[in-house]
């Protein structure tokens, strides 16, 4: 059973350190390591890891859990990652957060099974990470998730939490990636290693907790009926097979920005907007498969209203700025945790790095955690909260 | 130049500007139309999707807050002046609204009353429920469930948003139409369910034969199949109702039962066989009572209650009823096999006891003495057989009745003797069997024994007289692998009879050592009784040979028993069985009749051979008043002369056998010592016996030829004796030509053996004797 931490300082201390190279042990010691130094000894609370799936993740977690002792340790493997300005490219690093005091009340859970049935998976990983903070609870609460990315209906494993969270407690995270390979992703809890898992953890805290999420794209076709789904794969657009409509919506291109080199077909410069009751788009990371199927990470839901979108990449960095300016209030927090999409950094190519010092600059003393996702959370409010192609955000 | 410029351009641009709006507002619409649609078709799409009625109200409620970006979706139920929450998207499953209820708010009330929806843009605080009290500007719509079907009146579905738009009456629209489909396809869905789970679990009903776990599996099926909190099975008999199985939440089953079964609510439509749906006499609950009938009455009545009038809809009642037929006929079929059980377990005790006392009686012994083998926890089990010395002479003088009588007061005291866990039971006649619980030794056998005993020791009233009564007991430990009831039975039997033997009153322990040699003579004994009527013994002859000529003067007459399943039972086997059962005398007197009569066969047919015949016989069959051996022989119509009897040293030359002796001896029978030499009372034996042979013992003929060991000299001592009382000396057990040639040497006369002659069948004597006559 996951402990629960409870604070004995409300003043928050908090370390970010990374590691790189290819020796997991020396590249993990050096993260934990760096993280660490700025607690003065003191033990953290909550510990937040981030790695590439190049390394033996087994070590990882084992080397982060012999440094951090009891703490809460929870993570994901990455796309690449970004903290203080500066952006980890995909295919390396290890990035780790150490924070200790600041009042905050964290308690783990974990759960697997979210292939066979999402629902069931979050309401248990949402149970337990709500046993594990105890009884007493918070004034402000909100639930951080890491889930397998490639691993069932991420908006159904929402809907299990929503269960047990309720609509006031926000949610927050992403989903593990894997370097771009959509191969095989991981989550951590503890020193688990989990695949078709997801893991949570309940924050209790004195101050609000502010989830906002943001993704700065735009409509390029008419409102569709997604009028043929099955599974991942969309069928038809309006009655009309949907490759064809999808095409025939993308944006002329007028920029000759450079993307980075893409995997397995997949299409970053265009995606779904699921139509939001109040007319805002949810989007969706699209792309066309080896087979020439029109694939979604997760299924869309049949008979929804879409649009095709796409963006430009100013608009995206745009939105960046605004959704980390967003969570940071007045009060200067101990760290801003980021979740944005690989898609994003797709599109933004060579610009990836200026969104890493603009997110920074947004932070302003707090420094920036974050790592680029198969799909992020950020659920505050109706049932929806899992979003593609999204740059999400909560402060601590 | 451009002095104010082109005025097409400023309007140019205008139009584009206007062009632009208008394609945004269209664009705008679409969106808006396309959304509209898109979520109705969504919810129709999640309500007809096959799943169960939870799932679907669950799956229907996420969406409803996915298209509609509700915080919280809900179905309430109004109970009084509350509304108690029973499925939600967006309030933690721990929510006090599920358990406790909100305050039912005026929007609330006048929609469930009036059966239209609302909607309200900054919904006042009296119609925000808890969770969203502080939210001010919260958007709020209420769609009622009661105008939908008797099933779900007094729900009411809502939808709470914080902040956002106001819900259209469009919204409305689409909200109840949904909520329309929604609860039909859960309520059909619920009807399935519940007809699925009836079809299933009904039939199961019928195996229950005990009545009580019938019922008790039947209230749980109606509790679920009625979607209530409480539920009862009441029997009904002699017109009074009485709570027989219950599924109460809260577990409370109301009034004092039993009580009039005209007391329960609606019992004119129960009597009649229709269900009542109505309200609880004793609570505002709405209660359903559906009768289980059978040949026109009420035998037992089903009972729901439950909080809300939905739970009774028409086919809650449907299912409820198809419950209470199946009962009917699972609870005939429970009291059939009641009746049958009854029955079976009555024949089964007269079967097992014994009719005059109540005991145990034989069989049921026997199984109680092979389960305390198999249970024991030592592996060991006493027992004790015993029976009333004397009783035949009390049923004599006084008579069966009498005899019954004394048996019973019998059983009556050993009755108090058997202590908790042994086994009394009275294995006919006379005779009892006591199984001791926990015997370990033989220690507690005798115990036991001295028990009975004492138990019997004072004298038992009978018939005006008073009568003396011990008891011959044989005791045995059985142990666990290797005994058996029957084996035990009979070893225990067997040291009885041993008992008896040695006199009234006594115990004899079977002794486990000797058990295996004297099973199979326990056996042989039986068997042999009956060999002689069976026709299983035969009588062959063995010459007895002249050596110097080599020539039949005589022949031994030798028993043989073909026992039908072990094949040839040995003589030295049966022969000393026969000694002591005493079948020794029938046998005996056989065998020297067959041997006779034959003797005179051969002696007509031979007459030139003056044969002779020699026959085996046993102390026993000398005694005084076991019959007449000269009559024997004198009737087979041989020379008593011509008959050679043989004894054995062992036998005790005690008065009673004297005066037979003499007869013989003085009609001319001979007698001849047989195993002459084993014995160190030999030559003592000679002196008081009239014996007029010897017969030298095989062991010593087989001596002979060897050297150094002295069995010529022995052989030669024997002779001389015989030589010196004027006796003859026969060989035995001639084998090989060595040992006759060694014989002749020392100028013995007569001998037998193999090497001369097997023993033969009668034909084949004969026929030897023939070519014996015709070598001459």
């Amino acid at each position: 059973m996951w402990g629960v931490r409870v604070l004995t300082s409300n003043r928050a201390y908090r370390g970010v350190g990374t590691g790189n190279g290819t020796d997991t042990r020396v590249a993990a010691e050096k993260a934990v390591n760096e993280a660490l130094r700025p607690l003065e000894g003191r033990q953290p609370d909550l510990v937040l890891v981030y790695a590439s799936v190049r390394y033996d993740l087994q070590t990882v977690l084992k080397t982060v859990n012999a440094a951090a002792g009891p703490a809460v340790i929870a993570g994901a493997t990455s796309s690449g990652q970004l903290h203080n300005g500066k952006l980890t490219e995909p295919g390396d690093g290890i990035a780790v957060l150490a924070l200790a005091g600041g009042g905050y009340r964290f308690g783990l859970g974990h759960a697997t099974g979210v292939q066979a049935d999402a629902t069931r998976a979050g309401r248990s990983l949402a149970r337990a990470a709500l046993d594990a903070v105890g009884p007493e609870r918070s004034p402000h609460e909100a639930v951080l998730i890491f889930s397998d990315g490639l691993a069932g209906d991420q908006q159904e494993l929402l809907n299990g939490i929503h269960k047990v969270t309720g609509f006031q407690i926000p949610v927050v995270g992403g989903a593990a990636a894997d370097d771009r390979n959509l191969a095989e992703t991981f989550v951590f809890a503890g020193d688990k290693v989990l695949r078709d898992a997801a893991v949570a953890i309940w924050i209790g805290s004195d101050r609000p907790l502010r989830v906002i999420g943001g993704h700065g794209w735009q409509p390029t076709s008419l409102p569709l009926m997604l009028s043929g789904v099955d599974g991942q794969i969309v069928r038809e657009l309006g009655g009309r097979p949907a490759l064809e409509v999808y095409k025939e919506n993308f944006r002329p291109r007028v920029t000759d920005h450079k993307l980075y080199p893409r995997a397995g077909g997949y299409h970053s410069e265009h995606a779904f907007g699921l139509i939001q009751p109040d007319g805002s788009l949810l989007i969706r990371g699209a792309f066309i498969d080896s087979d020439g199927d029109l694939r979604t990470f997760s299924p869309l839901p049949p008979f929804s209203a879409v649009q095709v979108v796409s963006c430009d990449a100013e608009d995206l960095l745009e939105v960046g700025e605004r959704v980390v300016a967003g969570v940071v209030e007045a009060e200067e927090p101990a760290v801003v945790l980021v979740f944005d999409c690989v898609a994003r950094l797709d599109i933004l190519g060579e610009r990836g790095h200026e969104e890493a010092r603009r997110l920074q600059r947004a932070a302003g003393n707090a420094p920036t955690f974050g790592y680029y996702t198969y799909g992020e959370f950020a659920r505050t409010t109706g049932v929806a909260g899992y979003h593609n192609a999204t740059i999400a955000a909560m402060a601590l | 130049m451009v002095a104010y410029g082109d005025p097409q351009t400023p309007r140019f641009e205008s139009e584009a500007e206007t062009l632009r709006a208008a394609l945004s507002r269209a664009e705008g619409a679409a969106a808006a139309a396309y959304r509209d649609t898109a979520r109705l078709i969504r919810l129709l799409t999640v309500i007809g999707t096959p799943s169960s009625p939870g799932r679907l109200i669950d799956r229907t409620l996420t969406v409803l807050s996915e298209v509609f970006a509700a915080d919280v979706v809900c179905i309430a139920e109004a109970i009084d002046d509350r509304l108690f929450v029973t499925a939600s998207c967006g309030l933690p499953e721990d929510d006090p609204a599920f358990t406790d209820g909100w305050p039912v708010g005026p929007t609330a009330r006048r929609v469930i009353t009036s059966g239209s929806a609302a909607a309200r843009h900054a919904v006042p605080p009296a119609d925000r429920p808890p969770p969203l009290r502080d939210v001010e500007g919260t958007s709020a719509a209420w769609i009622p469930l009661s105008g939908m079907g008797t099933e779900f009146a007094g729900d009411v579905l809502a939808l709470y948003r914080s902040g956002g738009d106001l819900f259209t009456p469009a919204d409305l629209q689409v909200l109840l139409s949904m909520a329309y489909r929604m609860y039909s396809a859960v309520e059909s869905r619920e009807r399935g369910a519940a007809i699925e789970r009836l079809a299933q679990a009904g039939p199961g009903l019928a195996r229950h034969l005990d009545v009580g776990s019938l019922l008790d599996e039947a209230v749980v099926l109606l509790r679920e199949l009625t979607g209530t909190d409480a539920a009862w099975v009441l029997t009904v008999r002699d017109d009074l109702a009485e709570v027989a199985a219950v599924a109460d939440a809260a577990g409370d089953t109301g009034k004092r039962w039993p009580r009039p079964a005209t007391d329960l609510p609606g019992w004119s439509r129960l009597a009649a066989g229709e269900a009542y749906v109505g309200p609880n006499p004793t609570s505002d609950d709405p209660i359903l009572l559906v009768p289980v009938m059978r040949d026109g009455t009420v035998i037992a009545v089903l009972a729901a209650r439950g909080r809300r009038v939905r739970s009774f809809g028409k086919s809650s009642v449907e299912i409820a009823q198809v419950l209470a037929s199946y009962l009917s006929v699972a609870m005939a079929n429970g009291e059939h096999y009641r009746r049958l059980k009854a029955r079976e377990q009555e024949l089964h005790r007269r079967a097992s006891r014994d009719p005059l006392t109540g005991l145990a009686n034989r069989m049921t012994a026997a199984q109680r003495i092979d389960e305390a083998l198999a249970n024991s926890p030592t592996g060991v089990a006493g027992l004790l057989f015993f029976d009333l010395d004397k009783f035949k002479a009390v049923n004599d003088r006084l008579g069966h009745e009498a005899g019954d009588e004394l048996i019973q007061q019998v059983a009556q005291r050993l009755r108090k003797v058997v202590r908790p866990g042994d086994m009394l039971a009275r294995f006919g006649g006379d005779e009892f069997v006591l199984l001791i619980n926990g015997a370990s030794d033989l220690t507690d056998l005798t115990d036991m024994g001295r028990r009975i005993q004492v138990a019997l020791a004072d004298e038992f009233p009978l018939r005006g007289e008073r009568v003396e009564v011990t008891a011959s007991i044989g005791a045995v430990l059985g142990r666990r692998g290797t005994a058996s009831a029957s084996a035990m039975l009979r070893d225990a039997d067997a040291a009885m009879y041993a008992a008896k033997a040695r006199g009234t009153g006594r115990l004899e322990v079977f002794d486990d050592e000797a058990s295996h040699r004297s099973i199979d003579r326990l056996d042989l004994r039986s068997d042999l009784s009956e060999a002689l009527d069976q026709g299983q013994l035969s009588v062959v002859y063995q010459p007895m040979v002249e050596l110097k000529s080599n020539t039949i003067r005589s022949f031994e007459a030798l028993a043989r028993w073909r026992h039908p399943e072990r094949g040839n039972v040995p003589p030295d086997v049966f022969i000393p069985l026969a000694e002591e059962t005493g079948a020794i005398v029938p046998i005996g007197a056989w065998v020297l009749d067959q041997a006779c009569r034959q003797l005179a066969m051969w002696q007509r047919e031979f007459p030139e051979e003056h044969l002779t015949m020699s026959v085996n016989i046993s102390a026993v069959q000398l005694e005084r008043g076991h019959g007449e051996l000269l009559d024997v022989i004198r009737a087979a119509g041989v020379d008593p002369t011509d008959v050679w009897l043989e004894v054995t040293e062992h036998m005790d030359t005690a008065e009673d056998i004297s005066s037979q002796v003499s007869s013989l001896r003085d009609a001319g029978v001979h007698f001849a010592l047989d195993d002459f030499g084993m014995s160190y009372s030999s030559l003592a034996y000679l002196q008081r016996f009239p014996v007029e042979g010897l017969k030298i013992d095989r062991s010593f003929v087989a001596a002979m030829p060897e050297a150094g060991n002295g069995g010529r000299g022995i052989v030669r001592a024997i002779m001389a004796v015989a030589d010196s009382l004027s006796m003859k000396a026969f060989a035995e057990g001639i084998e090989t030509q060595a040992q006759l040639d060694a014989l002749l040497d020392l100028g013995c006369g007569y001998g037998q053996g193999h090497l001369l002659s097997p023993p033969l069948s009668v034909e084949r004597s004969t026929a030897a004797l023939r070519a014996q006559r015709d070598r001459a």
